[in-house]
Parts: structure tokens; C-alpha cells; sequence
């Protein structure tokens, strides 16, 4: 059975109905929390960081609420220190980090594929377990006693702090191995379970994405795995590597840290950029803009990541040779990011565009992931960063490309997607309000901590001086407008699961594999294996003017 | 247009007291299943190599930091033992191989010596850690916090305590690995008596053989770097 | 949902490249021999003082023995390159951990160096010629 039929017609494309697939085959609490089925993984996956983004995002709140005066509005400094950790710790680990491979990928990567499963399901069901595992043992830390490191645990002070770092280092451990089993799971599905006829060049870039995020998973995370053991081992019976008392040295520790650290950020961003390229292609209607190039610098990215990690160390008392050798390499990994907006800027070009909500949120990050990078070139410069370390630039640049890009872009692949996942249609109009409050209320939120860090504003300061109170206000003031967006976005799509509309089999009109199951897939994805006779993007045979539909007009 | 209806890929037993083996449904042939997890496995191995290489760092940073201690603290340690340590994983590794390949060639009650053999390789490697680590103790050379010189043996040099931490971390967690790979190497021996492993299907025996022989590499690259100071 | 009971059968063990390779016994004990041998020259070498060069020395037979545990008692000789691939890269990016914290570590305290050779380029733009700039190169 080959892929190339002509699509689209309206009778195709018709309502699903209720039909058996992949959420309602089975019911029960326990044929999901012993399914192996991709679909249900990825589903967990999305509740499960989406509450963690929750609680990651209530933290920030409060944060912010608190930074109002400046001598400090609702805490202590003490803490005050635990609750911009957690906000960090949850924010990284719990959601940043699984979201987009965990929740899109676990669904979306095997229907790109044409497959049936991820290679190793159970192994798959094993890392949601150890999400989830970690997840509750940070949960049991800030019982605990909590923990006021920063989310980078750095010694000396994460080893004489009396609160619980061993217990969210050992979270952290376990958070971190479900990320690596991930990676590694992806990675033999991308090598093994390819459908026929479906070459490397001719899957889509969100594969691309995901696989090269799978080869930092795997290579880099276990190096944080040893770091945080060897922390904990260190609060047990004093290893003494990174304690100065003992004649260890913490810049060791920030090596070890930041070695996988820094590459962190990219299993962070490549995902987003594959959505992003998904996205682009989509809504315009268009082929990618330079398909290989786009592959490639995912490629190049994820190996350059492993090149620069000592940029966030330049003012721990490095050698300066060592400096100049990270500052020089950072500015590499801006060559294959840039082919990459460069790209899809062109993809856009003279595209036939539908504005709908899944490209508002691309066209924002676009804007905003530019800003991002940008500052992160900045940063990069090792005279500059001197002045500019721990300051709210620093804050602000990385929520430009975290929350900004990485997160929008999670919304994006969440609106995108959702027909598909759930056969159901939320409301556009609504998801087009919340975009634009979200890209306020963000740009609102940053942009004064951009020009307060400039003028030195510490980071993870409880209390400031006044001349930077009116940049604080500000960005809580956004921050407030940027949560609103947030929760109506909660609203409607929740909403559109008991109310909304049935979706159409395809939606957008893609042309990737994953528009071709029923919508909601079934259990086992397609009828037939599907065979690819097609080049990737070729959009020639989808009849869009038969797919206009309410929710396709503007 | 053939049916989508299941059909499992079996694999068939090579003759008595063998057992088929039924491929994973979501796999399409047994080969897909072999090199998938094969893979899957090799990755697997490539998280090991980089978790134990963090600790390799950490001796090579602070073997630079204070090089006389850690050419006086490696003198301490018996070399003798060490090179019986190697000796005899080295020749578990042997087995290990032979036991696979006995596997591969449907000999059972081979691959049922072989494995015991490694796991007896396993018994004495941990038995002569035990000695060393009772000689340490003994000296008062312990991890961290705890090490103390009662003698004043090492009291000339700096941070002595440094090596001892790594030595300990090192080969202890190296030991967890001979332990937990023991132990896999039991189960693949119950699974062996039962007659799931053969020709057609060996897979388990070779994913396990490939974990023994990571621990054996480790070692290969400890050896030298603890035990063997010129 | 019918199980059609057609099984396949693996006759296609003898599948793709050489997974199921079967080495031969007299391989596995020549390399034994070899890999027991190399640790005699281990020792022996430490006996040796090589200076600087003690390390690498040590750790160049590790990777011997190393290279041959991996080839032959694992079999990656006979594997598919994607094998061979992920894990040797593995040491690749190890090696990048090992070469950067290593030069860091080597390298602190040459500032003295770096203020020997700027300073006077520093001083000369600090305070510039007043007729119109330091502009002797």
C-alpha cells in the first residue's frame, strides 16, 4: 500500500466518529499504567510535565511577586534561595528537559517512522516510571527539608548546606536516566524500525531533531549522573574531589556539571527546533528550506555542545587559556543555528501561509528564539561575560531561549498535534488570544531583566536596590500577563476535550507519515505498513481548497 | 491483500531441550529484534563508559594536583594483588566469550560450565578485594572523612586522604558492576537449563557477555592507573 | 482478532553483515594469551621510569588490551558499523572531558605570562600619546 493517493478530499478528510484507536481500545487505570503503546507513554508524559510546568511556573510566580519590593515582598532570603531553586530544578528536570521528547516524540516519532512502536516499549514505559520516580522524590526532598543550591547545586555550599541534597541529587539521578533510556530507545527506533522506502533524506526534520537530542541524551547525561553520585557520596562520607576542606577543587565540580550541562540546553532546544521546522513546512506549505543543511546543523549542534560547556564558568577561576579556548569555540555553535532560522525565514517566504494557531506560536519563536541566540553570542564573548555573569542578562537570555523558544515551541507542537492526539478540535480564536497575551506578557516579562542585568543586577538576589525596582515591577507585571496567557491556554484545550469539535484526519494537510493513520490513531498506528514512494514535504498532491474547513478559516 | 491479522515470528527450538523463541510482536523478523537490541545495548554500554569516566577524570585532575601523593598512595597498594585481579578477570572474560559461543552453537551444558566459571572468576575477584580492603582498613586508609594515618605513614604528604577517596569510589563502584554482572550471568545460567538459548537464539547470553566484558575493560584501565606507579 | 498461526521461521539467522559471526575457540584463547602477556608487560613497564611519559605509556597498553577485548570477546569486529560507532564515540567525547579539564588544570596561574605580554600594549592605549594616539606598532 503506497503513500501517494491524492489526500485530501473533504469526504476523506470527514469526521472520524467514534471509532476504535489508541484511548479508548482499552479502559481501566491499569491498561494505562501498564500500557506499552507509545501513544499512552507520550500521553502520560504530557500530564505529567505539564503539571511540573505547573508547579515550575507557580514557583516563578511567586518569585516574582516576591522581587515587587525591593527589599523583598513575601520571604526571608533563606527562602527565598529554596523557592528560585526549585523553580529551576523543576523547570529543568521535570519539565524542560522530558517535555517535547517524552511527550511529542514518544507519540509523534514512530507515525513519522511508520512504525508500530518505539524499538523497546517496555524499556519506553521504564522511563516514564523513572520520570515519575524522581519527580516524587523531589517531591519527598522538599519535605525533606528542601534545598537552596540553585538548580546548579554547586560546591562547596551544596556539600555543607544542611538541607536535602542527597535526596534531590539522587532525584536528579534517576530524572536524568529516564532522559538517557529515552535517547537511547529513539535512537535504535530511528536506526531499526524505519518504514520501507523511508531513507534518512526523506524524514522529516522533527526525526532529525529528536535524533540528534538522543545522541546528547546518551552521551552527555551520564556524566551528570556521576556528578550529583559523587555529590551525594560526598555528603555521605566526604569524597572530598570537589571540597576545597579536603583538598578537592569545586571548579572540578563546575566542569563535570556544566560537561553535560551545557549540552543539556541543546536536548533542550534541538526538539523545539524540530517542531518548529514541522511547523514552517506545514502552515506554509512549502518544502524546507534547505532540508539537509537544517538536518546537518542538528547534527553539528549536538557535537559543537560538547565543545563550550566552560562558558558558564568564567568567572569561577578557570585558567584563562582554558577561557579563551571556550569563548572562541562558543561562537561556532551560532553558525548552524543561524542556517537554521535563516532557513526557515526562507521557508516562510513566499509560502501560501495559514495563519493558524500552531504557526502564530512558530512565528514567535522565530522572533524570540533570534533574541535569544543573539544574547547568547553576547555572552559568549569572554570580556563581556566577565561583567555580565550572574546578572539578569544572563537570566534573561536563557528564558529567551528556554520558556521563549523551547516552551512556545512545545505549544506549538501541543496545538499542532492535538487533533491528531486527542480527535479533537479546540477553539483557533481562543488559541490566537493566548498567543498574543503569552508573546506579551513574555516580551514584558524579559526585556526589563535584559537592561537590568546590563546595569548589574544580580541573579538570585532576595533583595536589591531601589534604582531597579521599576524593571522588577515591570516584570512582574508581565510575568502576571504571560501566566494569564498560560491559563487560558490550559482552558480551552482542556476544554476542547470534553467539547471540542472532532478533528479531521488531517488537519493541516502534512504530509509526513504521521497524518496518514486515522485520527486518533489506532493501537498499532496503520492499517497497512506503509511504504514511502515520496520525497519528503512534496506537497503536490493535497488538494488544500477541498480542506478549507471553519477551523482552517480565519 | 494479506491480513493484518498477528502472526508471531517464532523462532524454533534446534531439537530436544531447547525452547522456541517468540519474537516481539512489534518487531517485523528476528533479525530486527537482534540488532535492535543489540544496539540499544551498545548504548547502553556508552552511558557506562562515560559515567566511569567521570571518575577516570577525577583521578587524572588530582593525580596532577598532587602527584607525590599519588605516587606514594599507589605504593601502598598491593600491585601483586592487583595483577591477580586482572589475571583473573581476564580469564573470566575468556569464559565469558567461550560461554557465549557455546550459545551460539546450541551447547547447552558448555555454556552452563562457562558461565559458572565466570561467576566463580567473579567469586574470587571479590574475595581478594575483600583481603585488600580489610589491609587498608587495617592501616586506617579509609574513604573521605574517615581516613586517618594512625601510623603516620603518608603524614609527609599533601592530601593523601585524595587518593584513598578515589580508590575507594573507583574500585567500589567497579565491584557493584562485578556483583550486579554476577548476578545476570545466574539468571542467563537458569535460563540456560531450561533451553532457551541457542543458535536461533542467543541474544540474552550475548547482551550479558557484552556487560561482563565492560566490567573487565574498566579494570583493564584501573589496573595500571591505581596499582602500578613507577 | 485471528492469530494466524503461520510462523516464521529464522532462516534468515544468517541475516545482515556478521552478527551471528561464531568465532572460533582458537581465536578467543590466542587472544587470551595475548591480553595476559600485555598485562606482564604492564607491570614490567611500571618497573621502567619513563619520566613524563609514565602515564601514557601505562594507558597506550590499556588500550591495546582494551582494543582487543572490544574487537574480538565482544565482537565488534564483526558488528554493523552503527555498533562500532556509538560506542567508540563514547570515548571520543570522554576524551574531550578528560583534554579540557586537564588543560584548565594545567594552565591556572600563567597569568603572570598574559599580564607580561598585554600590559604594555594595555598602558600604551590607557594613556594615549596626547598628539593624537600610540600609534607605534
Amino acid at each position: 500500500m503506497t503513500t501517494h493517493a491524492p489526500i485530501q478530499t473533504t469526504a476523506h478528510n470527514a469526521p472520524q466518529g467514534e471509532r476504535k484507536n489508541y484511548l479508548n481500545c482499552t479502559t481501566g487505570f491499569w491498561s494505562w499504567a501498564s500500557t506499552l503503546d507509545h501513544k499512552r507513554i507520550g500521553v502520560m508524559y504530557l500530564v505529567g510535565t505539564s503539571l511540573a510546568f505547573l508547579a515550575g511556573g507557580l514557583f516563578a510566580l511567586l518569585i516574582r511577586l516576591h522581587l515587587w519590593k525591593p527589599e523583598g515582598a513575601l520571604f526571608d532570603n533563606a527562602t527565598y534561595n529554596q523557592v528560585f531553586t526549585l523553580h529551576g530544578v523543576f523547570m529543568v528536570f521535570m519539565f524542560i528537559i522530558p517535555a517535547i521528547p517524552g511527550s511529542l516524540g514518544n507519540i509523534v516519532l514512530p507515525l513519522m517512522l511508520g512504525t508500530k512502536d518505539v524499538a523497546l516499549p517496555r524499556l519506553n514505559l521504564l522511563s516514564f516510571y523513572l520520570w515519575l520516580g524522581g519527580t516524587l522524590m523531589a517531591l519527598y526532598a522538599i519535605l525533606a527539608g528542601g534545598f537552596d543550591t540553585g538548580w546548579t547545586f554547586y560546591t562547596p555550599y551544596s556539600l555543607y548546606t544542611d538541607k536535602a541534597v542527597v535526596a534531590i541529587g539522587l532525584a536528579v539521578f534517576v530524572l536524568g536516566f529516564s532522559s538517557i533510556f529515552t535517547g537511547l530507545n529513539f535512537i535504535v527506533t530511528t536506526h531499526k524500525l524505519r518504514a520501507k522506502g523511508l531513507t534518512w533524506f526523506r524524514m522529516p526534520l522533527f526525526v532529525w531533531a529528536i535524533y540528534a537530542t538522543s545522541l546528547l541524551q546518551v552521551l552527555a547525561t551520564p556524566v551528570l549522573g556521576i556528578t550529583v553520585a559523587l555529590v551525594a557520596l560526598e555528603r555521605w562520607y566526604g569524597v572530598g574531589i570537589f571540597d576545597p576542606r579536603m583538598g578537592g577543587d569545586p571548579v572540578l565540580f563546575q566542569h563535570f556539571f556544566w560537561f553535560y550541562s551545557h549540552p543539556a540546553v541543546y536536548i533542550m532546544i534541538l526538539p523545539a527546533m524540530g517542531v518548529i521546522s514541522e511547523m514552517l513546512t506545514v502552515h506554509s506549505r512549502k518544502p524546507l528550506f534547505g532540508y539537509k543543511m537544517i538536518a546537518f546543523s542538528s547534527l553539528a549542534i549536538a557535537v559543537i555542545s560538547f565543545l563550550v560547556w566552560g562558558h558558564h564558568m568564567f568567572t569561577s577561576g578557570q585558567s584563562t587559556y582554558a577561557m579563551f579556548a571556550f569563548s572562541f569555540l562558543t561562537f561556532f555553535v551560532a553558525i548552524p543555528t543561524a542556517i537554521k532560522e535563516f532557513s526557515w525565514v526562507a521557508t516562510v517566504w513566499k509560502g501560501s501561509i495559514a495563519l493558524n494557531a500552531p504557526l502564530l506560536y512558530a512565528l514567535a519563536f522565530l522572533i524570540i528564539f533570534a533574541i535569544g541566540g543573539l544574547t547568547g553570542v553576547i555572552l559568549g564573548a569572554l570580556s563581556v561575560d566577565i561583567h555580565l555573569h550572574d546578572t539578569y542578562f544572563v537570566v534573561a537570555h536563557f528564558h529567551y531561549v528556554m520558556m521563549g523558544s523551547t516552551a512556545l515551541a512545545f505549544f506549538a507542537g501541543l496545538h499542532h498535534w492535538w487533533p491528531k492526539i486527542f480527535g479533537k478540535m479546540y477553539s483557533e480564536f481562543a488559541a490566537k488570544i493566548a498567543c498574543a497575551i503569552i508573546f506579551v506578557g513574555f516580551n514584558l516579562t524579559f526585556i526589563p531583566q535584559f537592561v537590568m542585568g546590563s546595569r548589574g543586577m544580580p541573579r538570585r538576589y532576595a533583595q536589591y536596590v531601589p534604582e531597579f525596582e521599576v524593571f522588577h515591577q515591570w516584570s512582574t507585571i508581565g510575568a502576571i500577563v504571560l501566566g494569564s496567557g498560560l491559563a487560558l491556554m490550559v482552558v480551552y484545550l482542556v476544554q476542547s476535550l470534553f467539547a471540542g469539535k472532532p478533528a479531521m484526519k488531517n488537519q493541516w494537510g502534512g504530509v509526513t507519515l504521521d497524518w496518514e493513520t486515522p485520527t486518533p490513531p489506532p493501537l498499532e498506528n496503520f492499517d497497512h505498513p506503509p511504504v514511502v514512494t515520496r520525497e519528503v514535504y512534496d506537497y503536490s498532491t493535497v488538494d488544500f481548497k477541498a480542506m478549507r474547513t471553519p477551523a482552517n478559516t480565519n | 491483500m494479506s491480513d493484518h491479522a498477528h502472526h508471531s515470528v517464532v523462532i524454533p527450538a534446534p531439537g530436544p531441550g531447547f525452547q522456541d523463541h517468540v519474537v516481539a510482536h512489534h518487531f517485523d523478523t528476528a533479525d530486527q529484534e537482534f540488532d535492535a537490541c543489540k544496539l540499544g545495548f551498545w548504548l547502553f554500554l556508552a552511558t557506562e563508559i562515560l559515567l566511569f569516566g567521570g571518575l577516570f577524570a577525577a583521578y587524572f585532575y588530582f593525580h596532577q594536583m598532587y602527584p607525590e601523593t599519588f605516587v606514594a598512595c599507589g605504593r601502598t597498594l598491593s600491585w601483586k594483588l592487583g595483577a591477580l585481579n586482572t589475571t583473573v578477570l581476564l580469564l573470566s572474560s575468556w569464559t565469558m566469550a567461550m560461554g557465549v559461543r557455546s550459545a551460539q552453537t546450541s551447547q547447552k551444558g558448555k555454556l552452563l560450565v562457562y558461565c559458572a566459571l565466570t561467576v566463580l572468576g567473579a567469586a574470587i575477584f571479590m574475595v581478594v578485594k575483600f583481603f585488600e580492603y580489610s589491609a587498608k582498613i587495617d592501616h586506617g586508609f579509609l574513604p573521605g572523612r574517615f581516613f586517618t594515618d594512625p601510623a603516620g605513614e603518608l603524614a609527609h604528604l599533601e592530601y593523601p586522604n585524595m587518593f584513598f577517596s578515589i580508590y575507594f569510589t573507583m574500585t567500589g563502584i567497579h565491584g557493584l558492576h562485578v556483583l550486579i554482572g554476577a548476578a545476570l550471568i545466574i539468571w542467563i545460567m537458569f535460563g540456560a537449563k531450561k533451553g532457551r538459548f541457542h543458535a536461533g537464539y542467543y541474544l540474552p547470553v550475548d547482551l550479558v557477555g557484552l556487560y561482563w566484558h565492560l566490567v573487565d575493560l574498566i579494570w583493564i584501565f584501573l589496573f595500571p592507573l591505581l596499582y602500578l606507579v613507577p | 482478532m485471528s492469530h494466524a498461526t503461520h510462523s516464521h521461521t529464522a532462516h534468515d539467522a544468517h541475516g545482515e553483515g556478521g552478527h551471528h559471526h561464531v568465532a572460533s575457540s582458537a581465536l578467543f584463547f590466542k587472544v587470551l594469551v595475548a591480553l595476559l602477556f600485555l598485562t606482564v608487560i604492564t607491570v614490567a613497564a611500571s618497573r621502567v621510569d619513563f619520566g613524563a611519559a609514565n602515564l601514557l605509556i601505562a594507558m597506550l597498553i590499556a588500550s591495546v588490551k582494551a582494543a582487543l577485548v572490544m574487537s574480538i570477546f565482544m565482537h565488534l569486529k564483526w558488528d554493523t558499523a552503527v555498533n562500532r560507532i556509538m560506542f567508540l564515540s563514547s570515548f571520543l567525547f570522554l576524551a574531550l572531558l578528560f583534554l579540557f579539564t586537564l588543560a584548565d588544570l594545567s594552565t591556572r596561574g600563567m597569568e603572570e605570562q598574559l599580564q607580561r605580554v598585554a600590559a604594555p600594549v594595555a598602558d600604551q592605549w590607557k594613556h594615549p600619546n596626547p598628539s593624537g594616539g600610540g600609534a607605534h606598532h
